[in-house]
């Protein structure tokens, strides 16, 4: 019986489990990632956001199986890059943060935007976080985080 | 801008932005038993038994029968049981929990569960209810003969649907049997005090016997103020019979389907109008309250008394009542029945200008209250009404008056515009004397030898900010830095009561207590001692006595108030609107952290927008709501309404700390009324009586026009 | 691995889908949402050759296992298949849900889906024991129903080179992100010599398939633009009759009427 293998925040695990399981559910289990919020379990929410291979992904609609020599990356591996530390003060500044629960998953949604755009207009941060749904902020105070980091994080994206 | 309005970092941001922050799901599993409940398929049936399948060894099947104390769940009234009785009145109904180590051998045997029910006729429908919950009349002047000597005489009904509070963490509790034999609750919950005079109760322990914390909570706009109080109630009684912990945490489609939202409602206004003034409303406000009675009680006083509007209408007399019909139970959600009546009177309003032939916003301009006038309850606006200079903000804003003028005319081709506006106020804190004569809250500060300043209160941070602004208003007074002064998640074992975590009244009420108990620590002052200070709530002295029975009085010692416009872009191929641009001025007094009030403005205000728009849910003939899922209630996205733009008007409220009043609430009020009057300009002057106004009834509209 | 394959080739997956009982799995951003229980998955996202998008002299090919955001970012995709896949939900779901799952999963709502219809796409499908070319329109036999053999995967989706230029594309979806198609509709036209040579038209999530009346088209085939506005009214009303719609989100009589306004604001920017 092969292990499903794949890297977590960097760390080789193996995954003993079946294929069919659901990442969101064994990396809150078995990794004790708790960053990795439920909001829906059908990929309409985002707070399960989590990036494989450098990608956003929603870790509710992922099986095991296909994470097999994947690079997966949660909170709990981001809050320790520079990258966040600057995304991190962005929110902070305006107070984007409110109930808490979808910011992991705004945070890393964020991330991968600024990875690919990394000079982005507000139209399209408004795009690259529409995936992650947020119910107390009303969005403009986010939005804005993001366009403060990405001014702020020269060179880092 | 006054230095208390200065936004720094919120304390719990970085435990927030990094992930650390520990949800009632993120509890590790360990020893911990899963709960999930069996809910009833039947909207109204006798549960005749339970065929149970044989459990496993460390499995645990909970009803009933397993309550030590009172089954019934103390909201306002005592009728929510914590299991089902004899019958069940709700598809969702909790009949029994199901507990054990491993969740998916517990979901299995729920799901084995054979539930044999003897079906009875159930009200779906609010148009065949018959049992009012509540029935509520109140009223001034001589109303009949008002609409005697009137020249005209408006009658229209309007309605609303439901909301979902669609908060992004889910309903979670979790019991914890203590070696000293107390029962300690814990999980996401706006009112530990609520949920521990019900454990207690469901317990039967008496109240030394229970302790509640509320944990990290993701999100509650007043969906979680009574429902922990059920789930606490049953995960404890689980607990108890199980004598291990015990977390029941829901799934989005349960949270959706069964957990309480808001009251839809018909409003019938019927509206005398002499020499172009409102002389009298006579108004019928009902509410469909759900199967059980909950809070609907203070919804529906919350909603009369705001049937009137901010008019001042000589003659007036007020219906309400809340119906039983057998669907998930409504409850709390921001504005708290509100919402569902400024959308009725400000439509009524505008439809009679346009009957009349005078513009809208002057004609409703012409009948705004000012300071000193009389309340709908024969009160008095005590503070000045500052709405005159907020129009005239929004208007600067997004050229209103122009606009609304521009797109009065005939509008062709496919897209065409409209904008309206709202007016509104929303009550500050609690309705008439509960702060006095129920809640009488108590608030605590205790100073460490080290200096450092714990704030001791039961109120909830559930992200608005409490857990910031408490301990800013105290570090003010103490001229001490914000890292000295800091703010715990509520446990009931360690904080006094001072109150729920609702009706826009922590801030004002609970700050204004903090800010003299730091008064009273500062003349006190030791260095290098413990000491604590208490402060309790006293009744401002202007305020005019409130007496429920009668309506009248001061329902609230002050107002926020609000002027919202909305424009939109009407599709007439598809009936899609785009929202061009949605503009509030908010005026909740001194903002304790402008960030703070800003988001709850902008976060508010989007979720009204959602109602008044695209957040559309409702049941099937059987009872059953079919919209239990993101993919089927729709909130807004990032994309939505990326032209969002708030302002604060500042008018002080000398009773709240440093000129504070309840914010929390007011953004969400008002948007149905601005969006569906700009629908009707877009849609070409039509008349419109119900929220949400999707897409569909806009092309029904169209369609109607082109035949 | 305890129930799922994780095949490195297509000859690997093929011989695995003949001889196990497995779920082909991509992109599983539908797949996890249905949430089966006890099967085994077949893993297609480490198959490179289901990656790639390529060009021959008549087609785009892309492959199945190419996710949305692959295709928005190749220079090959056509701008009405990228508008059409831009407006699938957000970003994460656009990384990982591909083109294959888009038709495997089976439903009219597949906005990549609808795409294909208008533009005559067809589909490689292929088994151990060979593979074949099929139309898009008859592979879909209806709801979650394909012509898909136990031992077929798709492989690729072939799209039309040319002739997909002048389009009109309309999502209605309940709001701007995050939405699941309420009435798709795409629109293709032509004209050479002063003559119509293609007018199709697809309509998504309206019924059991994608809508495709190829007979009603031929009303406007071949015919000038005065002709064709000649036809106008009858054409509309054959739709008009041929189109029963289902009943979904939102009601049967809101789709047609949607249906027939975009379907008549399609002819009016081609000036018919």
């Amino acid at each position: 019986m092969n292990a499903i293998c794949f890297t977590l925040n960097g760390l080789p695990v193996s995954y003993e489990g079946s294929a069919a399981d659901r990442l969101l559910e064994v990396l809150r289990g078995t990794y004790r990632c708790t960053s990795v919020k439920c909001g829906c379990k059908e990929g309409e929410c985002g707070a399960c956001s989590v990036l494989i291979d450098g990608t956003l992904i929603n870790s509710c609609c992922v099986a095991m199986g296909a994470v097999e020599g994947a690079s997966v990356v949660t909170m709990e591996g981001f809050r320790e890059t520079e990258r966040f530390s600057v995304l991190e003060k962005a929110f902070a500044s305006v107070s984007a943060v409110q109930c808490g629960f979808c910011i992991p998953g705004m945070v890393l949604a964020a991330e991968a935007l600024l990875s690919k755009c990394p000079h982005p207009t507000e139209e399209e941060i408004r795009e690259g976080l529409s995936g992650n749904l947020c119910r107390c902020t009303g969005y403009n105070a986010i939005v804005n985080a993001v366009s403060i980091a990405a001014k702020e994080g020269k060179g880092l994206w | 801008m006054e230095r208390i309005s200065e936004s720094v970092v919120k304390k719990d941001h970085a435990p927030k932005v990094s992930g650390r922050s520990i949800y009632v799901a993120d509890y590790p599993s360990e020893g911990v038993l899963c709960g999930k409940l069996l809910h009833a398929k039947v909207a109204r049936a006798k549960v005749l038994r339970v065929e149970v399948p044989p459990l496993p060894e460390g499995y645990f099947y909970v009803d009933a029968k397993d309550v030590p104390g009172d089954n019934n769940v103390n909201i306002v009234l005592d009728d929510t049981p914590v299991f089902c009785r004899e019958t069940v009145e709700y598809i969702g109904e909790p009949i029994a929990m199901l507990c054990g180590p491993d969740e998916k051998t517990v979901e299995r045997l729920r799901d084995e569960c054979k539930v044999v029910y003897e079906e009875l006729e159930p009200v779906i429908d609010l148009s065949a209810a018959t049992h009012a919950f509540f029935d509520y009349h109140f009223g001034h002047g001589d109303v009949d003969a008002a609409f005697a000597q009137a020249d005209r005489i408006f009658e229209e009904s309007f309605r609303t649907g439901y909301q979902e509070q669609a908060y992004l963490e889910t309903q979670g509790m979790m019991a914890v049997p203590e070696a000293d034999g107390r029962m300690f609750v814990h999980g996401s919950a706006q009112c530990a005090y609520y949920i521990h005079g019900a454990v207690a109760r469901a317990l039967g322990c008496g109240p030394g016997g229970v302790h509640i914390l509320q944990d990290v909570t993701g999100g509650g706009f007043g969906g979680k103020e009574a429902f922990p109080s059920i789930l606490g109630c049953q995960v404890a009684v689980a607990a108890h019979k199980c004598a291990q912990p015990v977390r029941c945490v829901f799934d989005r489609r349960e949270d959706m389907e069964y957990t309480s939202k808001r009251h839809p409602s018909l409003c019938k206004y019927k509206v005398a109008v002499k020499d172009g003034k409102v002389t009298a409303m006579d108004i019928d406000v009902i509410f469909n309250a759900g199967a059980y009675s909950t809070l609907s009680a203070v919804v529906l006083q919350r909603g009369i008394i705001a049937a009137p509007g901010v008019y001042n209408v000589p003659n007036v007399r007020v219906h309400g009542c809340a119906m039983k019909t057998n669907t998930s139970p409504c409850g709390a959600y921001r504005g708290f029945g509100a919402p569902q009546t400024f959308f009725a009177v400000e439509m009524m309003m505008d439809h009679i200008a346009r009957a009349l032939g005078v513009d809208s916003l002057a004609f409703k301009q012409s009948h705004l209250v000012k300071q000193g006038d009389m309340t709908s309850t024969c009160g008095r606006y005590h503070f000045p009404v500052p709405l005159p200079a907020m129009i005239d903000e929004v208007d600067a804003v997004c050229d209103y008056r122009r606009k609304r003028e521009e797109y009065a005319k005939p509008q062709t081709g496919r897209y065409r515009r409209g904008i309206g506006m709202s007016l509104y106020f929303h009550g500050a804190g609690f309705t008439g004397s509960g702060e006095r004569d129920i809640i009488k809250a108590v608030a605590k500060l205790r100073k460490y030898a080290d200096g450092t300043v714990e704030v001791l209160a039961s109120n909830g941070e559930i992200g608005q900010g409490v857990r910031t602004t408490f301990p800013k208003i105290v570090a003010h007074e103490l001229n001490l830095p914000l890292d000295k002064v800091y703010y715990n998640h509520p446990d009931t074992a360690r904080v006094p009561d001072s109150g729920p975590t609702v009706a826009s009244r922590s801030l004002m009420v609970v700050g204004e207590l903090l800010r003299r108990a730091a008064i009273q620590l500062r003349e006190k002052w030791v260095d290098g001692i413990e000491q604590e200070v208490e402060e309790h709530f006293r009744e401002p002295d202007f305020l005019i006595p409130f007496y429920i029975d009668k309506f009248q009085g001061d329902a609230y010692p002050t107002y926020a108030w609000s002027v919202n416009a909305i424009e939109v872009e009407v599709d007439t191929y598809t009936g899609l609107s785009k929202v061009l641009g949605a503009y509030g001025s908010f005026d909740v007094g001194t903002p304790i952290d402008y960030n703070v009030v800003m988001g709850q403005m902008e976060g508010g205000f989007l979720q009204g927008i959602g109602y008044a728009s695209i957040e559309k849910m409702d049941y099937d003939a059987k009872g059953r709501i079919r919209n239990n899922s993101f993919s089927d209630y729709l909130i807004p996205t990032t994309k939505d309404v990326p032209n969002l733009k708030c302002m604060l008007h500042v008018e002080r409220y000398p009773d709240g700390p440093y000129g504070a009043k309840g914010a929390g609430e007011l953004p969400l009020v008002g948007a149905p009324g601005a969006y569906v009057e700009a629908m009707e300009q877009a849609l070409g002057g039509v008349a419109l009586h119900h929220a949400p106004f999707t897409a569909e009834d806009t092309l029904a509209v169209l369609t109607k026009e082109a035949i | 691995m305890v129930n799922g394959y994780v095949p490195a080739s297509l000859a690997e997956a093929l011989e695995l889908r003949s001889s196990r009982d497995v779920v082909p799995y991509a992109g599983g951003t539908d797949l996890m949402v249905e949430n089966r229980k006890g099967v085994d998955y077949l893993f297609l996202n480490k198959i490179t050759e289901l990656q790639q998008i390529c060009e021959d002299e008549q087609y785009i090919r892309i492959g199945a296992g190419v996710t949305f955001t692959q295709a928005l970012e190749s220079p090959l995709v056509p701008p009405l298949m990228k508008e059409a896949v831009s407006r699938i939900a957000a970003p994460a779901i656009r990384n990982a849900g591909t083109f294959g799952g888009n038709l495997g999963n089976g439903s009219a709502k597949a906005d990549s889906v609808l795409i294909e219809f208008v533009a005559d796409a067809k589909l490689r499908l292929c088994s151990v024991s060979g593979e074949r070319i099929v139309p898009v329109e008859q592979f879909y036999l209806g709801r979650k129903k394909l012509d898909l053999r136990p031992d077929e995967l798709i492989v690729e989706i072939l799209l039309p080179k040319s002739g997909l230029e002048q389009y009109v594309y309309e999502k209605v979806g309940g709001r701007n992100a995050l939405a699941i198609s309420r009435v798709s509709f795409a629109g293709v036209f032509a004209m050479e010599d002063g003559k119509i040579t293609n007018v199709a038209a697809a309509f998504g999530a309206v019924a059991d398939t994608v809508l495709r009346y190829r007979d009603i088209e031929a009303m406007l085939i071949g015919k000038t633009i005065d002709e064709a506005k000649a036809l106008k009214g009858s054409y509309l009303d054959a739709y008009a009759q041929r189109m029963v719609l289902t009943r979904g989100r939102v009601s049967a009589e809101y789709r047609k009427t949607v249906c027939m306004n975009l379907l008549e604001d399609f002819l009016t920017r081609f000036d018919i």
